[in-house]
């Protein structure tokens, strides 16, 4: 495949390549990058991310059982953790959005929140293993599994300064969920786990409308279309979730019930399960070009 | 550990709050900024202009295409603030195809493209230091005022920093997001005076120019417009035009030839040398 095709001077040089000369937004090109299947590039791990608002800032009683909880599962299992941000994200979004901060300034200074949270995971979970993986550090995760260890991170990907404005809503969009979707969508992960406060996704927030009901199942295409005004689970993911080639299956349990998280790595469909049964290699409609309501 | 029993029978321990104006819903709620009046945005950096310096177009040209944009970008950072973005180019499609072959996911072949416009930035550095190139991190943006002020050009690799983090895209494989996002989303955070595409054509096309001969050119369009027209190809990443539509600040962006000297001089002038892209507030 080597090769280099020098022309006169001055023009291009090229690499030999199935892409070579081609423009990458050429719409035949994009397609014919899906002619080979994506590989797992570790099928064991189970990613379980830990709410922020929903667990971290309930405090002791919430989080320390159930990290008792993953260092029993993580004899069967391997784990990695991804730890939430919580209200003091928002307080932050807050100061921020009053002092005018842009949005990628505004993903920039969120992170610390996160860390905060991850320190405090991790010194619980020193003694079991626990270690802090970072977002570069991803080469090295096979050789912490093999450990037994159990690396955790914070939810937040990073998107940093480069966060894509998101209109009118300000804050940004991708947040925890997100982050630790394309952790388990990358690496090809067994499960991916969202361990919130609520039995799963509602019709409406049980925390504020009685009336809200759990939805045990659905695709992430139904649930979009239900337009729901709010969900347990950021949007983003859900969007994402239409075009995933690995993870094409989350579960959101609730974190505050014991054994839920057990059950749950056992494949029992406990909990809200989202599917997305879109074949893949099959985008012809160009969704990220032109979200909903993408004008301001 | 103790094994604390939470759930029937036990207490819920409660969510410790911190009071906000927000909605108490999620941060996606539609209503969550609903009843407060929080000020526009600020521009971080607004006398800084934006360069990307297209890799296939410009930098796999070697001497001849970058040798006169070099000297060309010197003299104008005497009379503007300049920050430079990096493409790719082939060593990147090379790099892609082979990942593809692979079958590695997206988020990985996003990790493996950024080293390529790693490199041209680090070309780019060298052939600019005379002129006062730096190279910088992102973790050198808090620094930007010092450099800018002294002078300096920041170059930076133009991919945004997601890797891994790299969605899915909605069509094949390809990370959607490449060096014309970072570059573009560099310029909205800073809420930068402008964003130019430094490319081998005079700017946007109906269709390739270099394998369509009857491809048209377009000088004016809105993001809108380009999105009805569904065209087969483009000049400049789709994902640019989405973002734009949702930007705070930066709803313009030129791309243009730079291969024709003086074409950058007249841009950064605020003259129409290439193709001008907007997304105007609709409301």
């Amino acid at each position: 495949m080597t090769g280099i095709i020098k022309g006169a001077a001055g023009r291009r040089m090229h690499m030999r390549s199935s892409l070579m000369r081609e423009s990458l937004m050429d719409k035949t090109v994009m397609a014919a990058s899906d002619k080979h299947a994506v590989i797992a590039m570790l099928p064991d791990v189970n990613i379980v991310s830990i709410g922020g608002c929903s667990i971290m800032d309930r405090g002791k009683n919430a989080i320390v059982p159930l990290l008792d909880e993953v260092v029993r599962c993580r004899r069967e299992h391997q784990i990695v953790l991804g730890v939430g941000l919580g209200a003091r994200l928002r307080h932050t979004y807050h100061i921020c959005l009053d002092l005018g901060i842009p949005t990628g300034g505004m993903a920039m200074v969120a992170g610390a929140v996160g860390e905060q949270n991850r320190y405090m995971v991790q010194a619980l979970l020193a003694k079991h293993g626990g270690v802090v993986l970072h977002k570069d550090h991803f080469v090295v995760l096979p050789l912490w599994l093999e450990a037994g260890l159990i690396p955790l991170m914070t939810g937040m990907p990073p998107y940093h300064y480069w966060e894509p404005p998101s209109g009118n809503q300000r804050v940004p969009m991708y947040r925890e969920d997100f982050g630790m979707f394309m952790v388990s969508e990358t690496l090809g992960a067994r499960s991916m786990i969202f361990v919130k406060d609520e039995d799963g996704l509602h019709t409406a927030d049980p925390k504020t409308d009685p009336s809200g009901k759990l939805i045990p199942s659905g695709t992430a295409q139904e649930l979009l279309d239900m337009n729901l005004p709010d969900l347990i689970i950021e949007r983003v993911v859900l969007e994402s979730m239409l075009y995933a080639r690995n993870t094409r299956r989350i579960q959101i349990i609730n974190g505050l019930k014991p054994g839920l998280l057990a059950r749950a790595l056992a494949g029992e469909p406990v909990g809200t399960v989202i599917t997305t049964d879109k074949p893949r290699a099959e985008g012809t409609s160009d969704a990220d070009a032109l979200p909903k309501g993408s004008r301001s | 550990m103790t094994d604390v029993a939470v759930g029937a029978g036990v207490a819920i321990p409660q969510r410790r709050k911190v009071e906000t104006p927000f909605g108490s819903g999620s941060l996606d709620h539609k209503d969550l900024l609903a009843g407060t009046d929080y000020v526009q945005p600020i521009r971080v950096l607004p006398d800084v202009n934006i360069i990307k310096i297209g890799g296939q177009s410009i930098m796999d040209r070697g001497r001849a295409g970058l040798f006169p944009l070099v000297d060309e970008i010197g003299a104008c950072a005497r009379n503007h603030q300049m920050m430079i973005g990096a493409g790719g180019g082939t060593r990147a499609r090379h790099a892609y195809a082979i990942g593809l072959e692979l079958g590695l996911p997206t988020g990985v072949l996003a990790a493996i493209g950024a080293s390529t416009a790693l490199q041209n930035a680090r070309i780019l550095q060298m052939l600019l230091a005379k002129h006062g190139g730096i190279y910088i991190n992102p973790e050198d943006f808090e620094k930007l005022p010092q450099f800018l002020r002294a002078g300096a050009i920041p170059i930076v690799p133009g991919m945004p920093p997601y890797r891994h983090w790299e969605k899915p895209p909605s069509l094949g494989r390809i990370p959607a997001n490449r060096t014309d996002s970072g570059v573009y989303l560099t310029a909205e955070f800073l809420g930068a005076r402008s964003c130019i595409y430094v490319k081998d054509e005079e700017g946007l096309f109906t269709d390739d120019p270099k394998k369509n001969p009857k491809a048209e050119f377009i000088p004016r369009i809105t993001a809108q417009e380009l999105f009805d027209r569904d065209l087969n190809d483009l000049v400049v990443e789709r994902i640019v035009l989405t973002n734009m539509m949702k930007a705070s600040h930066v709803r313009e962006i030129q791309i243009i030839n730079g291969l024709v000297p003086g074409n950058l001089t007249r841009a950064l002038a605020g003259e129409h040398v290439g193709t001008i892209v907007t997304a105007p507030q609709t409301e």
